[in-house]
Parts: structure tokens; sequence; C-alpha cells
């Protein structure tokens, strides 16, 4: 239909993308950052506002662990998903994805046999790699099957719905998802009960769920245990996945909640790809390695690096703060950073930003006393870098950043030679035992016990473990077992 | 029955259908100045346009045992509560109905938006979409109060909860004049009511988009487009009650109406790039402590003035 061709071309011209960056992909990442931003599309908080899934670099797990193909399942359509493994590519598969939102293929909803084969396989909903949606894997299963049902019962309300377009969509999607069912049997509950099912009802309707001794829909109900104040509330295992929007790469953490407070964290990273023969330095610390390796790196090149590492740092903590401005500034101040910006020019960048951030008296009030993390406890759990130089809560670290920002921009200039015992990398120091961001991820569960929701992230943004760091180990260790 | 629910300054019944429409454009512009603001140029300014034309044609979404009845029920409700509080909204001197307790109206029908944001957010059966839904109760909560205070002082004033009394006072001095505190406070509750910049923490991006994170499509374009709305009725009201409604020299009523509020509508849209977000935690202890007895002092002042006049 015209109109509707039309407004997928607007969908196209300007999608808005989701970013599924795994393990080890960090110049990628930042490549297609820059890109995006250059073009003006939207990055998106979760799939069920993306057009576009860009994985970025390779993940290392398959099949029914894949935390992309989840997503993947979650977006409605149409959608179009691309990868991106290298840096320089970046623009041409971003357009390839945008022709791709065009495509008839792109509204084809996925086949209900999707990842984790169903509801009795817990540990399928658990990789919900995204936000800790309980049902991602199973989203789009049970959201097909559902939207197959629907088409069923109320098919011709839906096909003649006042809106001409999205009731057109809708149908067709519906369709073609019921079509796909067609005679199959149904993996959620048996395809009968889950129809019983679909009359809406909640997953609080304990009176009406006689089913499965306890489930509802497949899921089991949520366990109960006494919270701080002796209440008994449910206990709610989300896992905050690896796509979340300004979240650690890689990271994923299982949560247990109760409300929106935090009662247990477990860190789990996610494995790397598994490329042996090849392991890149982690982007982050990479003058640091190299220096340890015997190369000849400039001072300025690495006060370069970290100048741009502790913006991207920043850019998450203030994105996670709520202060849309100071992203926006922190952005383009790294991107100028890794472009190659004289030091004057940098620190006209950085200037404002730093300015603006440390006289801002709300901030202050909002961070302050959020994840203290005393000096002495840093050190005892192997913390080095800004996190124990900080010694304190969430500002202070951000303040460390801030400080150190500022001395690494004016210091971009600095032709010397890097000497690799002096000076740490962004997270620490890189030649230590474990790497920095081992520290960091072995404090943070402790640190969010007790931590609503809004404070874990906080704490997470203000310790932002790079965990390439670990997969650069991991590959390492990997690679010397094998050769 | 010239008393009758409409009273003196009954509208035609053209203005019902014309209302909503008003609403949306307004809405659209203000939009459109948001996304100038976060772009840096005029070239986006398109896209909220481009963002409505986008959602249409994106599929609508359900998720696991999701409570689809309540998620759309949330989802509707919020651009027709705004749409509701609109209804005794004077533009000029005149509004669509001038019920006789029109502030209680007002009141009330913004408090259909606390439904709908959790239900919204409830409905999806995610844990995210849900905390989103329960920060916006705990927002309701750190605001409500000082709010009806505000606007109780403002009736206070005026001696009647009738919104075109409330105007027709207002032809000498202006109320932001001697209660400024109370305009102060009514500001901070319209951001908190529409959740909008400082106060965005229920669809805040820490929360994947909180009890907004689960909408495709036209449930997006009806949550979004609700929020927009509820901002601009929000700072629409502002003008009656502090600033005059539509009195000012040379310019028609309707017109220092559509500027007075187009002004509160800048300052309202750039403080959200001034501020953080502002979390509840920190925020109820600000609202109960400081801003309750403030606005409970402002109503005295202004009780001790409207009692020796």
């Amino acid at each position: 239909m015209e109109l509707r061709d039309a407004l997928l071309r607007i969908a196209a011209a300007r999608p808005g993308v989701l970013l599924a960056v795994c393990p080890g992909a960090t110049r990628a990442r930042l490549a297609v950052e820059d890109e995006l931003r250059r073009r003006g599309w939207p990055l998106v908080l979760g799939p069920a506002q993306a057009d576009l899934l860009v994985v970025v670099g390779e993940s290392g797990s398959s099949g029914p662990e894949d935390w992309a193909e989840a997503l993947w399942n979650a977006m409605p359509v149409p959608r179009a998903r691309v990868v991106v493994r290298h840096a320089a590519e970046a623009a041409a598969v971003l357009d390839r994805g945008s022709a791709a939102l065009l495509a008839p293929e792109a509204r084809i909803p996925a086949p209900a046999n999707g990842p984790a084969g169903g509801e009795h396989d817990h540990s399928g909903h658990d990789h919900g790699g995204h936000a800790g949606h309980d049902m991602s894997v199973d989203a789009h299963e049970g959201h097909d099957e559902h939207a197959g049902h629907e088409g069923h019962t109320d098919g011709d309300a839906h096909g003649d719905a006042p809106d001409p377009d999205s009731g057109h969509d809708m149908s067709h999607g519906e369709h073609a998802g019921h079509d796909a069912h067609a005679g199959r049997a149904v993996a959620v509950d048996g395809g009968h009960e889950g129809h019983d099912m679909h009359g809406g009802h909640d997953m609080g309707g304990h009176g009406h769920h006689m089913h499965h001794g306890g489930d509802v829909n497949g899921f089991p109900m949520a366990s109960q245990a006494e919270d701080r104040d002796g209440l008994k509330l449910d206990r709610l295992h989300v896992p905050l996945g690896p796509a979340l929007a300004d979240w650690p790469t890689g990271l994923l953490l299982r949560l247990t909640l109760q409300g929106d407070v935090v009662r247990e964290a477990a860190v789990e990273p996610l494995a790397p790809a598994h490329h042996a023969a090849a392991a890149p330095y982690p982007y982050w610390s990479e003058p640091w390695l190299r220096a340890a390796a015997g190369e000849r790196v400039e001072r300025g090149e690495a006060a370069r690096r970290l100048c741009a590492a502790h913006l991207d740092s920043l850019g998450r903590f203030f994105a996670v703060a709520g202060w849309d401005d100071l992203v926006v500034r922190a952005r383009r101040a790294r991107r100028q950073a890794l472009a190659g910006a004289e030091a004057g020019e940098l620190l006209t960048a950085v200037r404002p930003l730093i300015r603006r951030a440390e006289r801002s008296r709300t901030l202050r009030r909002l961070m302050a006393g959020i994840g203290p993390l005393g000096a002495d406890q840093a050190r005892a759990a192997g913390v080095t870098g800004p996190a124990l130089a900080a010694g304190g809560d969430a500002y202070d670290r951000m303040r460390c950043w801030l400080d150190e920002v500022g001395l690494a921009a004016a210091g971009c200039g600095d032709t010397g030679t890097l000497d690799p015992e002096e000076g740490d990398g962004p997270r620490g120091t890189v030649a230590g035992a474990i790497p920095a961001s081992a520290a960091l991820l072995g404090v943070l569960p402790h640190m969010l016990q007790g931590a609503e929701f809004a404070c874990a992230r906080v704490i997470v943004a203000s310790l932002d473990p790079d965990l390439d760091e670990l997969a650069y180990t991991q590959s390492n260790l990997a690679g010397m077992n094998h050769g | 029955m010239a008393e009758a629910v409409g009273g003196a300054d009954s509208a035609p019944l053209w203005t019902v259908l014309v209302l909503p429409l008003a609403l949306v454009l307004a809405a659209l512009a203000v939009a459109a100045f948001d996304a100038a603001l976060a772009g840096g140029s005029l070239r986006t300014a398109a896209s909220p346009v481009r963002e409505v034309a986008r959602l249409l044609v994106k599929q609508p979404r359900r998720t696991r045992s999701d409570d689809v009845l309540l998620l759309r029920a949330g989802v509707v409700l919020l651009p027709v509560a705004a749409v509701l509080a609109a209804v005794v909204l004077p533009v000029g001197f005149g509004s669509v109905s001038d019920l006789p307790e029109g502030v209680v109206w007002f009141n009330a029908m913004e408090a259909l938006a606390w439904a709908a944001v959790w239900l919204a957010g409830w409905g999806p059966n995610s844990t995210l979409s849900l905390i989103g839904g329960y920060r916006f109760l705990s927002q309701g909560l750190a605001y409500e109060l000082p709010h009806m205070m505000a606007i109780t002082t403002v009736a206070l004033a005026a001696g009647s909860l009738r919104i075109g009394d409330i105007v027709r006072d207002q032809a000498g001095l202006w109320y932001v004049v001697w209660m400024p505190v109370a305009f102060v406070i009514y500001l901070l509750s319209a951001l908190a009511m529409a959740f909008w910049g400082p106060f965005d923490q229920p669809v805040g991006a820490d929360i994947a988009g909180g009890a907004a994170a689960e909408h495709s499509g036209v449930d997006r374009i009806l949550f979004r487009g609700g929020r927009w709305l509820l901002l601009v009725v929000a700072a629409a009201f502002s003008v009656p009650f502090f600033l005059g409604g539509g009195h000012g020299p040379w310019l028609p009523g309707w017109a220092w109406t559509i500027v007075k509020t187009a002004v509160v509508l800048v300052f309202l849209v750039g403080v959200r790039r001034q501020v953080p977000t502002i979390r509840m935690e920190r925020y109820l202890e600000v609202a109960w402590v400081v801003l309750l007895p403030l606005s409970i002092l402002q109503a005295l002042v202004v009780a001790v003035v409207v009692l020796n006049r």
C-alpha cells in the first residue's frame, strides 16, 4: 500500500538502532556509535522500540545461549539485523541494514520455535539478554502465539481496525505468525492450555491458575523471602543483560530483586569469541600493554587513550544519571580525542563538561553516599586506578575521572616515551596479576547488596569495568594452552 | 438554565472537537522544539513527526502473560486524562466548559495520569516496566501534596474554584507577584506530573525506558503523545493560575494565553538539559520537609492578605 510504503521509507531513513556489543569489539563499537551520530539515527533503549539490530563484534555464544538472538526475537516487525565486525565496515553495514528494512523479509515475524525451546527450559529465560525481561526469550514465541490466537478469535475486528495502516500490518503479522503455527504443537504449555491462558491475566492471578502447581503460563511463581524490614516479599531473579543501554559491554549481572531493591548480585562475564590465534589487545589498555611488551609508545598517545576511556565511562555515567546534555558533550569530546585533536582543542571541548559536572550541586546531592568503597577496602580487594584513588562514593569516582580527563587532555601532545612502570591504564594497573577490571567485578556484588535499582545502576556505572580486559586474559590463556 | 454546568462562559460545541486537535498540534510543536534543542539544529525538529511515522508501521507487541486490557487502558488513559483536564482551560477568557469547580476538576483529571502510568508499567509483566510504574507512584507522593496546596492557594486568593473567576481576579495584579512560592511549586509539580525533565525517572534510561519500555507501535504513540499533552496542559494551566490568563495590553486574550504558555513551555523544556534526573529517594525528603511547609506558609500569607482586603 502506498501510504505504508511511504511510512516504511521514513522508518528506514532513520531506523531506531539497538546495539548488541560483544566483548572485545570496542573499536568497532566506537566506529558504529560515531557513524550513528553522524547520520542522526537514534539509539533506542530496548528491543520494543528498535528497527535495526546491530550486532557489533562476534558473539562467543550461540544457540540457546545467544542473547543477540533473544533480542532479535523480541523486536517487532518491520526489523532488520546486521553484524559489524570491523570498524572500517561500519558505514557500509549500516547502509545495508537500512536497505534491508525496506525488503519484504523485514516484515516476517520470527518462527515460534525460537531459542530455549519453550518454557520448560527456565535457563532459557534466564538468558534473556536484554534488560531483565523474564520472558524476552519466549516473548516472541508467546507473542506470536498470542498474535495468532488473536487473529483467530477477533480476526475480523483486527482486520477492520480503524487505523488502516497499522491494522493492516497487524493482521499481516498475526496471520503470518498464525500460519507458521498451523499444525505445529506449540511449545508453550501445549497448544490448548496456552490458548486458555490467553485470556490475559496476570502473573498475580493466583486464584485463576491452578495448573502446574504454581506455574503461570510456564513460569514458576516467584518465591518469597524476608526483606530488609522483615516482610515476606517476592524474590525475582532478573538478569541484567549485555545489551542494556549504557551498560558495560559483555557484563551479565544476575540480580535477585525484592521490589526494586537488590538482594544479591552475581557477576557473569560473557564468554568471548574464541579466536585463540589473534587476541587483540583490549582497546582501552592497549598503549600500556604495548609498552609493557617492549614497544615504544608515546606518552601523548597513552594520555589521549586515557582521556577517551574516561570520557566513554563518563558518558555512560551521565546517561545513567539522566543528564543528556553532558552525555552528548562527553561523547563529542571522546570522538575528538580519538580522532587526534590537538591538546588545545581537546581542552576547550572538555573544560565546559568538567566545569558543569563539578559545579552541579544537584548532581552532588544525588550521587553522594552511593556505592562507598573505602581506600582500605579497595586495596584489600586488589582494586587499582581511579576507584582506589577516589576512595569514596560514586561522586568521588566521577570527580576522579573528571580530573584525570583534564590532565590527560592537557598531556595529549607529549612525545616522550611511556614508561610501563609509571601510570595506570584507565581502570587500573595493566601489568598486575589479575586484570584491573577483574578486581572491580570482584567488589561489585558486595557493593550492590541492598541498593535500590537506580543506585545499583549508578554503582555499576561509577566503577565501569572493562570486560575486554577479561576477554583478553582468557584468550591469552587459551592461546597459551593451545600453543 | 444558563447557570447549568457551563455557566456564563459556556463555549459552542465545535470547541469540543477542536480542543484535542489544538492540543495535539501544540504538543507536536513543543516536541519539535525539544528535538531541535537536543539535536542542536533545525533539521532535527522534524523528528517527532518522523517518530510517529516510524511507529505507525511497527507491529504492536505482546509479552508473555501480560495483561493486555489494563495495558491498553493505561496507554489510552494518559492522553485522555490530558484532554479532559484541558476542558476547563481558558484560552483567553473562554474555556470549553467553565465548571464551577474547575480547579478540582483539573486536579482530578491529572490524577488519572497516576493510574495510566502505573497500568502501562504493570501490564507488560516485565520487571523494569513495573519498576517504572512504581517510580511514578512514589513521584506522585512527592509532588501531589505541595501541588494541591499551591492550587488551593490560588483558589483561596480568588475566593472561588471556578477558573474563570481566578482569571478575572488577576485583572489588576498577577498572582505570581504575590505568591511566587506557589508558582515555583506549581512548575515543579507540572514537571513531575508529566514525568518530564528532572522527573523522568518513571521512563528513565536506567530502566531501559521504564513504564514505556515494552510499548511498540500505536501504544507507544499514545503513551508518549499523552506525556507531551500532559506537559502542554500542565504548563498551560500555569497561565490562568498565576500569570493572569488572557490579561495584557494590545493583543487579544487568546494570543496572550498562547504567548505566556509558550514562554512557560520553553522554560520547562529547557530545564531538562540543565539538571540530571532527580531520584525519588532523595526528592521525597525535600518535597515533604521543605516544599510542603513552604506551600502551607504561602497559603497562610495569602489567607492573611485576603482577610485584610
